[in-house]
C-alpha cells in the first residue's frame, strides 16, 4: 500500500517537472518572439500554454486521487497541497507568457524594445521560473529563498521600464508601442510574482512553514 | 533439542521396561499356575484321603482357602465349601470331573460360572466313585503380579531421572560444538567427527563466497573507472525512468548536481530534448537527440532496454559535440568564403568578357578591359595559391623540411622584396635588431614576415612607418613586425586570425589580398611552435610579435 502511494508521489513530482519545464518554455518563447520576432516561437509559446493547461487537469486529478484514496498526513500531505497550489501558479505563468507572445505579434522589430530594459526584465524572471523549479527539484531551501529575494529586482526593473516608457511617451513616440511594451512588463512582473509563490509552496512543503502565511 | 534427546530416551527406557515386564511376567505367570496345580493336585488328594476315611464329616471340619467341592458318581453335587450344595446344578459334565471319573484324576483352567472367574481345578476320584475337586481362584496370580507394582514404578521415577540427566548431558554435548563453531574460519574448530563433512562443506563455500565477491568487486571497479574516466554521459534508467546507475560525465552534461537517493531521470535534466528522449525511450523507441545547454551542445543516444520483449528501462549516452559543431560551423563557414571569394573576380572577369563579346568596347578602351581581366585573374591565382598553401600547412606539416634559418637576413630580404610596394604608398620600411638562428622551414618563414610587413605597409597612412625588428627575446628567438597604421579594434583582434576575416569589410577589394595572410601566418607559427602575440591600437599602429621557442 505504501509503495504504490510513494509511486503516485513519484509520478506527481514528476508530472510536476515536466509541467515546470513547459513553463520555462513558454516564457523564454514568447521572451524569445519578443527579442527577435520569430513567428514560430510565437506559436510553441501559444502550443506550450495549451500543454500546461492539459497538466494542470492531469496533476489536480492526480493529487485528488492521493487525497481521497490514501489520506495523507503531515509531510506527505503538505506536498501534495503545495502541488495543489503549485499548479495554478504554474498555470499563471502559462497564460501570461502566451499573452506576451500574442502582444508581440504587433510590435515585432520595433526598436522601441531595446530602448527599454525588458529584455533584462524577462531574463530575470526566466531565472526566477527556472530558479523556483529547480527549488522543487532538488529540494532546495536556499535556492527557493533567493528566488523571493529576486523578485526585488524585477519589481524595480518594472518601475524602471515603466518610467522610461512614461518618457518615451513624452517625447511622442508611438503611443500603442509603449502601452504594449508597459503591458509585456507588467506580465513578466507578474509571472516573477507566480515564480515567489511556487518558491513560497516549495519553502512550506519542505519545512511546514509558509513565510507569506507568517 | 534437549526434550527431543529426553522424548527418545525416556521411550527407549519406558519400551525395554514395558518388555521386560511382559515377559517377566508371562514366565513368572506360567510357573505360578504350574506351582498352585501341583499345590492343589497335592491338596485333592489330602482331601480325597480324608472324605475316604471319614466321608462328609472330614468335608465340614475342612478349614481351607480353596473350593471344596464333592459330587456323587452321578454328577449330584453332594457338598460345596462356598456355595449351597442343593441348588446346584449337576457338575457330571465338567470337564475335570468327567477325566476324573475315566482316569482317576482330572484338571482343568476355566472359567467357573459360580465363582465368576478363572479358575484352576484339580479333581480326584474317590473308591466309591463319587469325585473331590478343589477349586483355586487364579487371581492370587494376579494378586501376585500386583504387589510388584510399586518397585516397578520405583524404577519407572529412577529411569525418568536418568533419561533427563543423560538427554541433557548428550544434548549439550552435540549441541555445544556446533553452538561454538566459528562459521568464518571453520577449519580451526574442535567439534566432533561427524561435523567434519559439514565443517569442510562451510569452509569450501567461505572460499567460494570470498573470490566471487572478489570477482564481481574487481568487475565493479573495472566498470566504474570505466565510466568515471569517460568524458561522456551514461545513465541507466528502469522502466519507470528511474536512475539505476549513472557517472559523474553525465551529471556535467547534463548540469545536474549528484542526486540523493533514488531519482527520476527529470530531476537530472527536464530539457524539452531530453524529456522528449526519456519519453520515446521509455515506450520502446531509439531516440536521438541534440541538447542545447548552458552554450554547449550535447549529443543524446537513448536505446531501450529489452526483457522479455518489453522495454525494461533505458541506456542514455550523451557526447559533448560542442567543438564538432563549433567545428562544422567553420568548415561551413569557410566553405561560403571561398566560394565566395572565388566567385567575385570571376564574376568580373565574365562581366567584362560579356561586354567585349558584344562588341561594345571601343578597339582602343581593349587594352584596359584585359587589363582589368587580367588583375583579376592574378587576384584568382593569389587567392587558390593562398588556399593551397593553407591546405599545405594544414595537412603537410611533417613533410616540410627544416633548416637553420636566419631571421635578420630574411627579414632584411623581405624588406627588400617590398621596397617598391611600400615607396608606392608612402610608407617606409626599416630592418633593425640582431641576427638569430631558428630551426624551420625558410619557405613558410619568409611567407609569414611577409604577409605581416605587407598588412604593415597596406593598413598604413601615408608617411607612415614599418619596423621589423629580429632578435633574442625572454622566450626565445623573436621577430616584431610594428606599424603606425590604423590598428584593428579590440573586438576583432581575437578573430583577425581567422581565415577571410575582414575588420572593414566593406573596403577589401580596394586594399587588394585575400584575407588568409594572417590566418597563414597563425599556421606557420603553430608549424614551428611559436606563439603570436598582437598588440594594438586603434588609429596608433599595431605590433605583432612572433617569438620562436629556444
Amino acid at each position: 500500500m505504501r509503495d504504490r502511494f510513494n509511486e503516485q508521489l513519484e509520478q506527481l513530482n514528476v508530472e510536476l517537472i515536466k509541467m515546470g519545464a513547459l513553463c520555462e518554455e513558454a516564457i523564454s518563447a514568447a521572451t524569445k518572439a519578443l527579442l527577435d520576432g520569430d513567428d514560430a516561437l510565437r506559436e510553441s509559446a501559444a502550443a506550450a500554454e495549451r500543454e500546461i493547461d492539459q497538466k494542470e487537469r492531469d496533476i489536480e486529478n492526480l493529487c485528488m486521487k492521493l487525497l481521497l484514496q490514501q489520506q495523507p498526513v503531515a509531510r506527505d500531505l503538505r506536498a501534495i497541497s503545495a502541488a495543489l497550489k503549485m499548479i495554478s501558479d504554474m498555470e499563471r505563468i502559462g497564460d501570461q507568457a502566451a499573452d506576451i507572445a500574442e502582444i508581440t505579434l504587433d510590435i515585432a522589430h520595433s526598436p522601441m524594445i531595446s530602448r527599454v530594459p525588458i529584455a533584462e526584465m524577462a531574463r530575470n524572471a526566466i531565472v526566477m521560473v527556472t530558479d523556483s523549479i529547480d527549488s522543487f527539484v532538488r529540494k532546495n531551501l536556499s535556492l527557493a529563498q533567493a528566488v523571493v529575494r529576486r523578485d526585488d529586482e524585477v519589481d524595480q526593473l518594472f518601475l524602471d521600464v515603466k518610467q522610461e516608457l512614461v518618457r518615451l511617451l513624452g517625447q511622442g513616440d508611438s503611443g500603442e508601442v509603449c502601452i504594449d511594451l508597459l503591458m509585456i512588463a507588467k506580465y513578466l512582473e507578474r509571472i516573477g510574482d507566480h515564480a515567489v509563490n511556487i518558491a513560497e509552496w516549495v519553502e512550506y512543503s519542505l519545512t511546514g512553514q509558509h513565510s507569506a502565511l507568517n | 533439542m534437549t526434550a527431543k534427546l529426553f522424548r527418545n530416551s525416556m521411550a527407549v527406557a519406558v519400551s525395554v521396561m514395558a518388555l521386560s515386564i511382559i515377559l517377566f511376567m508371562g514366565v513368572l505367570y506360567q510357573y505360578f499356575s504350574d506351582q498352585m496345580m501341583e499345590a492343589l493336585g497335592t491338596e485333592t488328594w489330602l482331601v480325597a484321603r480324608g472324605v475316604e476315611l471319614e466321608g462328609l464329616n472330614y468335608l465340614d471340619g475342612l478349614d481351607s482357602e480353596n473350593r471344596v467341592t464333592w459330587v456323587a458318581a452321578d454328577g449330584t453335587v453332594l457338598f460345596d465349601s462356598s456355595t449351597d450344595s442343593a441348588a446346584m446344578e449337576n457338575h457330571g459334565n465338567r470337564e475335570e470331573i468327567r477325566e476324573a471319573q475315566e482316569n482317576r484324576l482330572g484338571a482343568a483352567t476355566r472359567y467357573s460360572s459360580t465363582l465368576a472367574e478363572q479358575t484352576l481345578y484339580s479333581a480326584r476320584r474317590l473308591s466309591d466313585g463319587t469325585v473331590i475337586r478343589l477349586a483355586s481362584s487364579q487371581r492370587t496370580v494376579w494378586l501376585l503380579l500386583l504387589s510388584m507394582v510399586q518397585p516397578i514404578l520405583v524404577i519407572l521415577v529412577l529411569a525418568l531421572l536418568l533419561s533427563v540427566v543423560l538427554a541433557s548431558r548428550l544434548s549439550r554435548s552435540i549441541i555445544r560444538p556446533i553452538a561454538e563453531l566459528d562459521l568464518e574460519h571453520p577449519e580451526d574448530c574442535d567439534a566432533y567427527d561427524e561435523l567434519a563433512p559439514l565443517l569442510t562443506r562451510i569452509k569450501r563455500q567461505n572460499d567460494t563466497i570470498k573470490q566471487q565477491m572478489g570477482q564481481l568487486q574487481q568487475k565493479q571497479t573495472e566498470f566504474s573507472a570505466l565510466t568515471e574516466n569517460m568524458a561522456e554521459g551514461f545513465l541507466l534508467l528502469d522502466r519507470q525512468g528511474r536512475v539505476l546507475s549513472h557517472n559523474p560525465g553525465a551529471l556535467r552534461l547534463l548540469g545536474a548536481e549528484e542526486p540523493v537517493g533514488e531519482v527520476n531521470a527529470l530531476f537530472l535534466n527536464r530539457e524539452e530534448h531530453f524529456r522528449q528522449a526519456v519519453d520515446e525511450v521509455l515506450e520502446g523507441h531509439r531516440s536521438r537527440q541534440v541538447l542545447q545547454m548552458n552554450g554547449r551542445c550535447c549529443q543524446l543516444l537513448a536505446d531501450p532496454v529489452w526483457k522479455d520483449g518489453e522495454p525494461a528501462g533505458a541506456v542514455l549516452v550523451l557526447m559533448d559535440v560542442t567543438e564538432q559543431e563549433k567545428r562544422e560551423e567553420l568548415r561551413r563557414e569557410f566553405t561560403a568564403n571561398v566560394s565566395h571569394e572565388l566567385k567575385t573576380p570571376l564574376t568580373a572577369i565574365s562581366g567584362i568578357a560579356e561586354i567585349m563579346q558584344g562588341g561594345m568596347v571601343k578597339p582602343e578602351d581593349i587594352r584596359d578591359f584585359a587589363g582589368d581581366i587580367y588583375q583579376e585573374a592574378r587576384r584568382l591565382i593569389a587567392l587558390v595559391e593562398d588556399i593551397l598553401r593553407l591546405s599545405q600547412l594544414d595537412e603537410g606539416a611533417e613533410s616540410l623540411e627544416r633548416e637553420p634559418v636566419e631571421l635578420l637576413a630574411l627579414s632584411q630580404e623581405v624588406a627588400r622584396r617590398l621596397e617598391p610596394a611600400a615607396r608606392s604608398a608612402g610608407v617606409s620600411v626599416e630592418v633593425c635588431g640582431a641576427p638569430v638562428q631558428v630551426q624551420g622551414v625558410r619557405r613558410v618563414l619568409d611567407e609569414m614576415i611577409y604577409n605581416l610587413c605587407e598588412n604593415a605597409i597596406k593598413y598604413n597612412r601615408t608617411g607612415g612607418r614599418v619596423t621589423l625588428t629580429v632578435g633574442q627575446g625572454a622566450e626565445g628567438p623573436e621577430v616584431t613586425v610594428a606599424d603606425t597604421g590604423i590598428g584593428i579594434p579590440p573586438e576583432d583582434q581575437s578573430r583577425v586570425f581567422e581565415r577571410f576575416y575582414r575588420v572593414d569589410k566593406s573596403h577589401s577589394k580596394e586594399i587588394g589580398g585575400t584575407g588568409l595572410g594572417l590566418s597563414i601566418v597563425k599556421h606557420g607559427a603553430l608549424l614551428h611552435n611559436a606563439q603570436i602575440y598582437l598588440n594594438s591600437q586603434v588609429d596608433r599602429g599595431t605590433s605583432i610579435r612572433i617569438s620562436f621557442p629556444k
